[in-house]
């Protein structure tokens, strides 16, 4: 097993752009003897920069893991993931990776405002810069009237915006989405997805959303199938007209 | 169902289980051991009254009772070991010519008491009769009689009886009478009496000699003459005061029965054993009131601890509900559960008790008796398991009834003040605890005599409120700061965990401010246990302080040597010698007149006392020890007098005061000038009430007699009672050599007498184990209850020394808080526990005791034990986080 970063700073080699991450023959596996499970099986694969990606599959299948892995937030324990295009591990930079998670990931005692600063002060921004950047996320995304509320205080859906303003916030040039509407209901589902999506394309950032909502997967580009911890990639779905705007 | 649900919370939450049943044990066994104490205290009370009554009962013959028939029914009661009979006559008074030559005077005295003692009185009732000087058989004169007379061992007295017949007798020695109070008592007189004033003129006289004198009066009048039966009794069955008491009271009225009229009973035993009885009584309710916040503390923490797994305890009620329970079956689950950590607690409480007793007391009894023993240890379980069902079965009862788990999460910014805070309860409070501290402060304590002159304290119940209510009134003024504090302070707070936190400063003082109902909670609950620790810390301490000043002040110093005779040698040398001896101070005694008030008047060395013994400034007023014998020094006519003598003689610091002494030569009183500069509140071996201290060369060169009378030693405050043997081994029989050590025992009320060292180490080691639950059993709950926060900002990219810099700055605001409110609030309770039960202290303290190196120490625990909790906390924080967040 190993996770590396890549040599060169470069984002290009051999006028082939650069994957931002890219796995090859990935494993993970919790436990060991007869307890082990194995989420994730000898995956490989690469998300470009400016792909929209949908991994679906069935409950347990290894998307999550998979995202984890991504995201540099675990390890495998066979093969290698690596993030070629964004100079090195994502851990320590969050600027790189955003991570929209399947539930609450608020913290509680922080308003909406801090909360989506937080990952810019962690990363060493002034307090002030860091609020100013938030402010402008909410901005984005319509809620700042959200900004002094705290998590207790939001709706599912609103808690999930707040979400991807943390990671718009950051400027990620890698948004990774872990079932987003998961616990949401239909229209605001909807909302969620409209608004991961604008900000993805205004960020120029690629998305990859671990879901299995066939409504969420058809509104993007591309479809990676999981079962049983194994990864099926398939053939870029056909593309659709975009909206203006939608890509920056 | 139960059974199974039972296994289920051993095998999966045998944790929260076994944490529960520690801090129910913690309470319970606070409360058993206190019993223990009690025992112990009780057996001591006991034993010191039987000691200090040589006559248990004075049986007073009445006419016309034949006195032999009731001294044989005395001899026959039950559990008596001595009885002889004892005249008592009144006199018209006392006549004596003293002096040499053409110098003679007659004094004559008002009227008096004459005793007529059977042969080896003094052997059958050891302490009735104190020898000062001559013989100890013969005639016996009371000390101030003899000074009122003048006369010395080998004077002639007349003795003048009424009708007028007179005789005249010979004096062998002068002693003191300890017990006069009770000696002269008015035998039968009613509970509301007041006591009667002993006589002021006091002559013992064999029975003989005394059937002999007063013959012709008696003849007279047949009431001149009272026979008195003195008795000693064997020591009570019962080591508690009050089943002691009841005994020897029933026993004494069952003589009175017997003898149908012949006699009444003076019950002295009883008397004293009343008075322990309420001394007992109030021993029970001050140590509980001392034990008290340590069980209030070990309650809160037990519920704090099993309501750390209150959100699990939710979801999994909700599952039973959702599987069909019904709420009382579910409260029914609870109950089980509660019940089982309550007996667990109360078991493990109570076989720690008893072996901490066994420990710290030599009993593993939890009562004096096996009743109260029973009542204790009932009463320890019960509370065990009331703590239980707070901790365990109220919250299950709660959330059945309103709370949602979401709703329990709440971080609640912007809730409302609670109502006692809105309403100003706090405030409320702590002014009524200054207004009963005002009312109890102006009246104090008094040691007051009882009918039969039984010392005994006086006391005011309500004095427990104030402090009581300082307690509670601090806490919820301190939780009213923090709340503030974290609330409209948050630049300050960033600024001062600026160093810790970094610049995640402002981060972490917004989430301070929105979790400051749960850290103001924190901060009380370790302000409380400081306090708690402080305030009886600080209380003991003073009270041993001052349990040590009266012995020393009674006794004189570690060890001191009175002459019988005194010698103007100075034996100084010979006793320095003596191996362990520190210091030796010469002392002359001497009595001196103040106008007509005969008082006690000690010659002091005034270039050595100071260091050579434990004189306290708080003896003097006017200046301190050290100045006021650098003015006896300087102006050797000075003289130190007490306040009652200033306030008596209108007196000023330089006034003349002529003091009438004894001249060596003459024998006469001859008049010395003095000047007044200070006042002497208390001086070893004085009496409480007036005495005078003076330059010893002056009063030696005055009076043309430098003897001196007694000799203090101080040992260091070690190996006393060895260096007592030792002195009187040098020095053989001729002297009266004490030791503190016996001093100890013999001073103050009963309750006084009881020895706090015990229960001290008791309840201050349980404070320190709270103060350092409170500090790292809360914190370290807190940070297991956040584990979930941490890790979602460990995702956001949170290295660990930032999130190090999170909790530590989140911990520093919380001790710190936490220790500089409990030291404030414990100071505070410290001077008012000191002062509402002054009458506890004799004598009462000019300072209180601090005991730094104890709270050093509890400092230093409750600091490992927050960075203990830090240090576990902060290894969860090193976790992947993605394995937390699952876990989760």
């Amino acid at each position: 097993m190993k996770v590396t970063g890549p040599e060169s700073k470069s984002n290009t080699e051999n006028n082939r752009p650069l994957p931002l991450v890219s796995a090859v023959d990935v494993s993970l596996t919790y436990g060991s003897g007869a307890q082990a499970v194995v989420a994730v099986h000898r995956a490989t694969c690469e998300v470009m920069a400016g792909q929209r990606i949908a991994l679906v599959g069935a409950s347990g299948s290894g998307k999550s893991t998979l995202l984890h892995l991504f995201a540099g937030l675990e390890r495998p324990t066979l093969g290698t993931v690596t993030w070629p295009a964004l100079g090195g591990r994502p851990l320590g930079w969050p600027r790189s990776v955003g991570v929209v998670f399947q539930g609450p990931s608020l913290i509680p005692a922080l308003d909406v405002v801090e909360n989506v600063a937080l990952p810019l002060v962690l990363n060493g921004e002034a307090d002030d810069v860091a609020r100013e950047r938030a402010q402008q996320a909410l901005e984005q995304l319509g809620i700042t009237a959200l900004g002094a509320a705290l998590p207790d205080e939001l709706s599912g859906g609103q808690a999930q915006r707040v979400a991807v303003a943390r990671v718009l916030a950051s400027r990620p040039r890698l948004v990774l989405a872990d079932e987003p509407t998961g616990q949401l209901d239909r229209i605001t589902a909807d909302t969620v997805v409209e608004v991961l999506l604008k900000a993805v394309a205004d960020l120029g950032a690629a998305l990859v959303v671990a879901t299995h909502d066939g409504r969420v997967a058809d509104r993007l580009d591309d479809v990676w199938h999981m079962s049983d911890g194994r990864l099926h990639l398939r053939a870029p779905a056909p593309q659709k007209p975009l909206a203006a705007g939608e890509r920056s | 169902m139960t059974g199974l649900w039972l296994a289920g919370l051993v095998r999966n939450r045998s944790g929260r289980l076994v944490m529960t049943a520690a801090g129910i044990a913690l309470a319970v066994a606070l409360l058993a051991t206190l019993g223990s104490f009690l025992a112990t205290s009780q057996a001591t009370m006991t034993a010191r009254v039987v000691r200090s009554v040589p006559v248990a009962w004075q049986v007073e013959v009445q006419p016309p009772g034949d006195p032999a028939t009731v001294l044989a029914a005395v001899q026959a009661a039950a559990d008596i070991t001595v009885a002889v009979p004892v005249g008592v006559s009144r006199t018209t008074g006392f006549a004596a010519t003293t002096g040499v030559a053409d110098q003679r005077t007659t004094q004559q005295t008002g009227p008096g008491v004459i005793l007529g003692m059977p042969d080896g009185y003094g052997e059958d009732f050891p302490g009735e009769i104190r020898l000062l000087a001559g013989a100890a058989t013969g005639v016996l004169i009371a000390q101030q009689t003899a000074a009122n007379l003048h006369v010395v061992p080998g004077d002639n007295v007349e003795v003048q009886l009424p009708g007028g017949h007179s005789g005249n007798i010979s004096i062998d020695g002068v002693v003191d009478l300890p017990q006069a109070n009770s000696l002269f008592q008015k035998v039968g007189a009613g509970p509301g009496a007041q006591p009667v004033a002993p006589p002021d003129n006091v002559i013992l006289l064999p029975r003989a000699q005394f059937d002999n004198l007063t013959a012709p009066a008696l003849a007279l009048d047949p009431s001149a003459v009272v026979t008195q039966i003195h008795a000693g009794r064997a020591a009570p069955a019962s080591p508690d005061p009050a089943v002691a008491f009841t005994q020897v009271t029933a026993a004494a009225r069952n003589l009175e029965v017997t003898l149908a009229g012949a006699a009444l009973v003076g019950d002295n035993l009883g008397a004293s054993l009343d008075a322990a009885r309420s001394d007992s009584r109030y021993a029970q309710i001050l140590f509980l009131f001392l034990a008290g916040p340590g069980v209030v503390l070990a309650t809160v923490l037990t519920v704090v601890v099993a309501g750390a797994g209150s959100d699990r305890r939710r979801r999994e009620q909700a599952l039973l509900r959702t599987r069909g329970l019904r709420p009382a079956q579910v409260i029914g689950l609870a109950a089980v559960e509660a019940g089982a950590v309550g007996i667990a607690g109360a078991a493990l409480g109570l076989a720690a008790a008893a072996v901490i007793g066994r420990v710290a007391f030599g009993s593993a009894s939890l009562g004096a008796s096996p009743l109260s023993a029973v009542a204790w240890a009932a009463a320890a379980a019960l509370t065990g398991l009331a703590v239980a069902a707070l901790a365990v079965l109220l919250p299950t009862v709660r959330d059945l009834r309103s709370t949602s788990v979401m709703a329990a999460r709440s971080t609640g910014r912007g809730a409302r003040l609670p109502l006692w805070a809105r309403l100003g309860v706090d405030i409320v409070v702590l002014a009524i605890s200054a207004l009963v501290f005002w009312s109890v402060a102006r009246t104090k304590y008094t040691l007051v005599l009882a009918p039969e002159g039984v010392p005994t304290i006086s006391v005011n119940y309500w004095a427990f409120l104030g402090p009581i209510l300082l307690w509670l009134g601090s806490a919820m003024l301190l939780w009213r700061v923090c709340e503030l504090l974290l609330r409209r302070g948050v630049g300050p707070i960033r600024s001062l965990i600026r160093p810790i936190a970094g610049p995640l400063s402002a981060t972490s003082v917004a989430s301070m401010s929105r979790r400051r109902i749960t850290l103001a909670r924190s901060v009380v609950l370790l302000a409380l246990a400081v306090s708690f620790a402080v305030s009886t810390a600080t209380f003991t301490a003073t009270y041993r302080q001052q349990a040590e000043a009266d012995a020393l002040l009674t006794n004189g110093a570690d060890v001191t040597v009175t002459q019988a005779a005194p010698t103007a040698t100075d034996g100084t040398g010979s006793l320095t010698a003596i191996p362990g001896v520190r210091a030796v101070e010469p002392l002359q005694h001497r009595f001196a007149y103040v106008g007509a008030d005969l008082q006690d008047l000690y010659g002091v060395r005034p270039s050595t006392i100071v260091d050579a013994t434990a004189l306290a400034d708080a003896y003097f007023s006017g200046g301190t020890a050290r100045e006021l014998m650098a003015q006896l020094a300087a102006n050797p006519d000075s003289v130190l007098v007490s306040q009652e003598t200033i306030t008596d003689f209108q007196l000023s610091p330089g006034d003349l005061i002529n003091l009438r002494l004894q001249d060596a030569t003459t024998q006469e009183y001859i008049e010395v000038p003095f000047h007044v500069v200070g006042v002497g509140k208390e001086f070893p071996t004085a009496p409480s009430d007036s005495f005078l201290i003076a330059n010893a060369d002056y009063i030696a060169s005055a009076t043309g007699n430098p003897a001196i009378g007694t000799y203090l030693i101080d040992t260091g405050g070690r190996n006393q009672a060895a260096v007592a043997d030792q002195v009187r081994s040098v020095l053989g029989q001729d002297v009266t050599v004490t030791d503190i050590t016996q001093a100890r025992s013999h001073v103050g009320s009963s309750l006084t007498s009881v020895d706090l060292g015990g229960l001290s180490r008791l309840e201050l080691g349980f404070a320190v184990v709270i103060a350092a639950a409170a500090g790292g059993l809360v914190l370290a709950l807190d940070l297991a209850e956040r584990r979930r926060t941490f890790a979602l900002t460990r995702v956001l990219g949170a290295t660990s020394r930032q999130l190090r810099g999170l909790v530590s700055s989140e911990t520093a605001v919380v001790t710190v808080f936490g220790l500089v409110g409990g030291a404030v609030a414990g100071w505070a309770l410290s001077r008012m526990l000191v002062a509402v039960l002054n009458g506890v202290f004799d004598p009462p303290p000019s300072t209180i005791a601090v005991p730094w190196a104890y709270l050093g120490i509890t400092t230093a625990v409750i600091a490992a034990a927050v960075a203990l909790a830090s240090v576990v906390g902060g290894r969860n924080l090193n976790r992947p986080a993605v394995e937390e967040l699952r876990e989760l």
